[in-house]
């Protein structure tokens, strides 16, 4: 019976030990991060808790943790004062375009007249079809604020939580995608 | 050949390209990717008769039989095969060095050599200079076996952080290389064709690409990956291009890649 709790005692010290002490590997990365300059290093080490999740599970969660990251991604999603979710799809199509905004012709179709565009995103080419109701308007909203609180680590990145563009640039956004005039909805 | 002559050619080259893409732009399809390069390297043989890769080479040839402060080229150095061995040596790199105890690729040991081997100090040496050496003895190894296979300690040290950098998502874009690289793999960012290193990503540099009109390294290609995810660049010659160039290489080394051509780039 002593050797058992000698055993479990000795366990809890180890895995104690585990926990407080960074592991050999951790260390290695981190030197190379800064053996990479200042400004890489303080970049990929200002990971925040989803990004550490995905690189962590290399995008694939365990689906017990699926419901709370989902749930943290969707308290990160802010909104416009205004309350609007649509904006001005003019606009939108200025965030869309711009490689240090929106950026979205790198993975996704869009206007059909554009034919250098990234084939990883579905095609956005019509999307409007898909009518101007408030759901629809609220989830175009939300995803793209936020991809990840739908799917978790996906390859679409969090544009609004990044402040690559503002909630109302955003609305903007779901103009553009939505607007039965935006360019992306004429034939 | 002249600085000079070259960077005319280059222009050339450059107003070429614009005017491909500009084709390329119009048509109500994209055109293969691979397809155009093809026909624009073919044209540019047909006009100029060579390809501005191969003038960096030229370059990086004269520079390696260039003498440095200690009187000595890079003949006499190491780049894995033995001193003074180019045939075959970059497709065996990055790996470990015992005279540096390090895990170097390419461009990081022509670095070293020009410091250790050839006198010079770090401010004297420049990155064109590296990446046109790195150029000339890569060309040596054109179409060789890729074999990066990890076995000292400090190459499987290196790998293993390679992957870890591979997966690791950061910076505003949420990115890393592998969600493009290996979830996306075969589709395209805007017109480019992503492959994964199972698919021999990392098989092609160093290569002039047409597309930015410049040079491009090992080093240089990942330069630009993570500037384009909105990471700043790391400092060149670090264990991070070397341990993200281990890991890609060593998996283009178990599927059975060879370095390439691709249409898209020359050596």
């Amino acid at each position: 019976m002593k050797k058992k709790a000698a055993v479990v005692l000795t366990s809890a010290l180890l895995l104690g030990l585990g926990l407080t002490q960074v592991s050999p590997f951790r260390e290695r990365l981190e030197a190379a991060l800064h053996a990479g300059g200042h400004e890489f290093a303080q970049v990929m080490l200002a990971q925040d808790k989803g990004q550490a999740l995905c690189s962590q599970y290399r995008d694939k969660l365990p689906p017990d943790l699926i419901p709370g990251f989902l749930a943290e991604q969707k308290a990160l999603i802010k909104y416009p004062a205004n309350g609007k979710l649509m904006g001005d799809w003019r606009n939108g199509e200025k965030v869309f375009t711009d490689p240090k905004r929106g950026n979205c012709y790198a993975c996704h179709a869009g206007v059909a007249t554009e034919v250098a565009h990234g084939t990883m995103g579905p095609s956005l080419t019509g999307y409007g079809q898909r009518g101007t109701a408030e759901p629809v308007v609220r989830y175009t909203y939300e995803k793209i604020y936020n991809a990840w609180a739908f799917v978790p680590c996906s390859l679409m990145y969090r544009g609004g939580v990044h402040g690559l563009f503002t909630p109302e640039e955003t609305a903007d956004l779901v103009a553009f995608l939505l607007d039965p005039e935006s360019p992306i909805n004429r034939r | 050949m002249g600085r000079k002559k070259r960077w005319i050619l280059v222009g050339v080259v450059a107003l070429g390209t614009l005017v491909g893409v500009g084709a390329y732009t119009q048509q109500q399809k994209p055109l293969d990717p691979f397809e155009e390069a093809m026909r624009q390297r073919q044209m540019y043989l047909e006009t100029f008769g060579v390809l501005p890769g191969e003038l960096f080479a030229e370059e990086g040839k004269e520079l390696f039989f260039r003498k440095g402060p200690s009187g000595k080229t890079l003949e006499e150095c190491d780049f894995g095969k033995g001193k003074g061995v180019l045939e075959g040596a970059y497709a065996v790199l990055p790996k470990y060095f015992p005279d540096t105890k390090r895990v170097e690729d390419l461009e990081s040991r022509v670095y070293t050599c020009m410091q250790t081997v050839q006198g010079y100090k770090p401010n004297e040496i420049k990155r064109d200079e590296v990446k046109a050496i790195t150029t000339y003895i890569a060309t040596f190894s054109s179409k060789a076996k890729i074999q990066v296979v990890p076995k000292h300690p400090a190459e499987l040290a290196m790998y293993n952080l390679g992957r870890e950098l591979w997966y690791t998502r950061a910076g505003a874009r949420d990115m890393s290389c592998a969600v493009c690289h290996d979830q996306y793999a075969g589709q395209r960012v805007r017109l480019s064709p992503v492959r994964s290193p199972k698919q021999g990503l990392g098989n092609e540099w160093p290569a002039y690409r047409f597309e930015e009109d410049k040079l491009y390294t090992m080093e240089d290609r990942i330069n630009f990956c993570y500037e384009s995810i909105a990471i700043p660049k790391p400092e060149f010659y670090s264990d991070v291009h070397i341990a993200l160039t281990v890991y890609m290489l060593a998996e283009a080394t178990k599927a059975g890649h060879s370095f390439e051509e691709l249409p898209f780039f020359t050596r």
